[in-house]
């Protein structure tokens, strides 16, 4: 039987507008997570989700805050074989975005290890970042219309 | 100053509150969720603590 190679296969033609599209997606999906990392809610703000972006926007940086009001740390990247437990709550704390970075850069965030309130402090701001690590993956999911 | 229980009131408010908006879709559904998730929190808050008190160390 012959064949007529001179026309492309409309499969693979869909097949690559598909792949093209779907990774179109992935990108835009990737600019919203980094807008969710740096902002909590931005992520959701930006795809008109207002309920969980203002929500986020909200509770996110309240909780960070009053970490810090209740007297607690930010904690120092350090090695992960120095002490792994500080490691992993530097990353989390981190994970919250424009509030570290703000803290960090005014120099707050001593923390105060003699306070009563220190360890719910840095618990709340450890926790902050974790939450926001949720949001960021919430805000992916909707970015590809998994939700 | 205040109690743990202010403390523990308060962490399990914030947590709850997001866990609702990112699992539920409707407002009612997001408060029923973040009112049960808040009372589990000071519930087994409470439990454990009475348990621990059987373990003094």
């Amino acid at each position: 039987m012959p064949t007529d190679t001179t026309r492309p296969n409309p499969r693979s033609t869909r097949t690559s507008a598909v792949r093209a599209a779907s990774e179109a997606d992935r990108g835009r999906a990737f600019v919203l997570c980094v807008a969710a990392w740096l902002v909590p809610g931005a992520g959701h703000l930006l795809q008109h989700r207002l309920a969980r972006g203002l929500t986020c926007l909200f509770v996110l940086p309240l909780m960070f805050l009053l970490g810090l009001l209740f007297d607690g740390a930010l904690f120092p990247l350090t090695p992960i074989t120095q002490s792994p437990l500080t490691s992993a709550a530097a990353l989390a704390e981190r994970c919250i975005g424009a509030p570290w970075i703000a803290t960090a850069v005014a120099g707050w965030g001593r923390g105060d290890v003699v306070s009563p309130t220190y360890e719910y402090g840095w618990v709340l701001m450890v926790v902050a970042g974790l939450l926001n690590v949720l949001v960021v993956l919430d805000a992916w999911d909707t970015a590809l219309g998994r939700k | 100053m205040p109690s743990h229980f202010f403390f523990l009131l308060i962490f399990s408010v914030l947590v709850s509150t997001v866990f609702a908006v990112l699992q539920k879709d409707t407002v009612a559904e997001q408060i029923r969720f973040a009112l049960t998730m808040t009372a589990g929190f000071v519930a087994f808050a409470v439990v454990a603590g009475w348990l621990m008190r059987l373990f003094p160390l």
